[in-house]
């Protein structure tokens, strides 16, 4: 929606502008804007998700670490007893949990977010407050059982003894870029699903396919290179390559590998962002 | 000053038909272009509220009242028109609508003043007036899914109630509650008036209406019928429903 903020008369009084929506790079810059002066309530939602989250259950923030674990588990046994995957030499266990960890944060956040209006429309159709604060906690709370479980990829790297070097600061740049593409593609879903419902029956089959046509089980080496192009389409894929790159075997990222990510990510956020913010005018007459 | 214009705005509404197609392609022709009926909520409303002014909306259901509230309250848009607000508003719509069951009275507190627009640090500040208030100091740290309705109602109008707000907009909340906590909510929004408030009454109450503005709006089928004094309009609307009924 266009909401417009300037200064009237009174410092301490700001006017609202109200119409009907429309796009435009102005109304982008503001709607952020918006955001930011709503930064308390982000901060509270997404303490909200974790405290509801974890009320009555005996592992609590435990079960951050159950999941990428498990599957650890299940794939290490298949892919390095049952059939053997080629990993440069590193030890399959921490090979597979590296990217787990990135997959799991992406598939987590987008699978929540897609519910966070719908499963919200008590009180989206009652208060306003700029609604992509709700899938944008989910990405949080993703983001915080990111952290939780990279504790215990501290503890695998630690065991492996996998050489570390300065180059493990990529790792920085490489999760900001997935918490950006992540972002993007959550508000996407989350728009959609308040008008399409498919989009969550879809998601956890989409997401199956989409985590086989990342690197995860299987190192990028593998893709045959008349393939690499097209599967570096995927902007999941060069930020788990990279990110398992800077980890385990301390090297730089590859530029070839990452530029689509980058152009993609940066790309899709604001659009995401725009076309989010113009369903939201009129969400509450369809939810 | 004006706080509050509405400027040619109308509100569409598609009402869809839910008729169920049963072939795919029938299906999906449906789901991108639904078939739907135009229903205009409101038509053309414009009207200004001064500062200071406290302002009743009245009219029969689905007169468009609420139509009003939801796009003063930003929750929709306008289909076309503009509104323009000078100030920051404070809603006290179905109070508690933010509150989480599993959570306590104080970190419901924190999570529905944010959702209200409160900064974290305004809420601390405030939490001891607002648990007087409420009058459920008690029960404070216990999950508000034990609550009675009646404290669910307290603590929620409590968190509004101490809003910094310049524009207040109230809607039936007064209905619930027992009548002296809704003798002590007119009185607050009595308060604020005095202080230099502007107010949105929108209410079937014709009683607390009359008692509380100094300005009435009768509506129908989403247009402004009269605008005047409470006593002209309020006889005017019972006109108006007389009629309905014979």
């Amino acid at each position: 929606m266009a909401l417009n903020s300037v200064a009237f008369g009174e410092p301490t009084r700001r006017t609202k502008v109200l119409t009907a929506p429309s796009f435009s790079v102005g109304a982008i810059v503001r709607h952020a804007i918006e955001l930011f002066a709503y930064r308390d309530l982000l901060y509270t939602l997404t303490l909200h998700r974790f405290s509801v989250r974890y009320k009555q259950s005996l592992l609590g923030p435990a079960w951050a670490v159950v999941q990428p674990l498990s599957l650890m588990a299940i794939y290490t046994i298949i892919f390095s007893l049952f059939t053997r995957i080629p990993t440069n030499g590193l030890p399959y266990a921490v090979f597979v949990y590296s990217a787990l960890l990135l997959w799991t944060f992406f598939s987590t956040a987008v699978t929540t977010s897609a519910n966070s209006l719908v499963s919200h429309t008590q009180l989206i159709s009652k208060v306003y407050f700029p609604r992509e604060i709700l899938p944008i906690t989910y990405v949080n709370a993703a983001l915080v059982d990111l952290l939780i479980a990279s504790l215990i990829l501290g503890c695998l790297m630690a065991y492996y003894r996998v050489h570390v070097t300065s180059n493990l600061l990529y790792v920085i740049p490489i999760v900001l870029l997935a918490v950006v593409f992540t972002t993007a593609a959550s508000l996407l879903v989350a728009a959609i699903q308040v008008r399409f419902r498919d989009i969550g029956l879809a998601m956890p089959l989409l997401l199956q396919l989409w985590m086989f046509a990342s690197p995860v089980v299987y190192p990028l080496s593998a893709v045959p290179p008349r393939f690499k192009a097209v599967y570096l389409l995927n902007p999941m894929a060069g930020i788990i390559e990279d990110f398992r790159r800077a980890l385990l075997q301390g090297a730089a990222p590859e530029p070839g590998t990452l530029r689509n990510a980058i152009i993609i990510s940066c790309i899709a956020l604001p659009l995401a962002y725009a076309w989010f913010k113009n369903r939201e005018a009129t969400m509450v007459d369809v939810i | 000053m004006l706080d509050v214009e509405f400027h040619h705005v109308s509100k569409m509404y598609r009402i869809r038909k839910d008729n169920h197609p049963t072939g795919f392609y029938d299906r999906v022709v449906h789901a991108v272009r639904p078939p739907s009926t135009v229903f205009w909520a409101l038509q053309d409303v414009s009207f200004s509220v001064e500062r200071g002014e406290a302002l009743g909306i009245i009219g029969q259901n689905g007169a468009g009242k609420s139509t009003v509230l939801k796009l003063l309250s930003n929750i929709t848009t306008p289909s076309s028109g503009e509104i323009r607000i000078r100030g920051r508003i404070a809603l006290l719509l179905e109070v508690g609508s933010g509150f989480h069951p599993e959570l306590t009275g104080r970190e419901n507190v924190f999570l529905s003043g944010s959702i209200l627009g409160m900064r974290r640090a305004e809420i601390a500040r405030k939490m001891e007036l607002i648990i007087d208030f409420a009058e459920i100091r008690d029960f404070i740290d216990v999950p508000v899914k034990r609550y009675s309705s009646g404290m669910y109602v307290r603590l929620g109008f409590a968190i509004a109630a101490h809003l910094e707000a310049d524009i207040l907009l109230l809607d039936e909340v007064l209905a619930v509650g027992d009548a002296a906590f809704q003798r002590k909510c007119l009185e607050r929004a009595a308060d604020m008036r005095r202080a230099g408030k502007t107010i949105i009454f929108i209410s079937h109450d014709l009683r607390a209406v009359e008692q509380l503005c100094d300005r009435v709006i009768l509506m129908s089928h989403g247009e402004i019928v009269t605008d005047g004094l409470p006593e002209d309009v309020i006889h005017s609307y019972h006109q108006q429903t007389l009629q309905l009924v014979q």
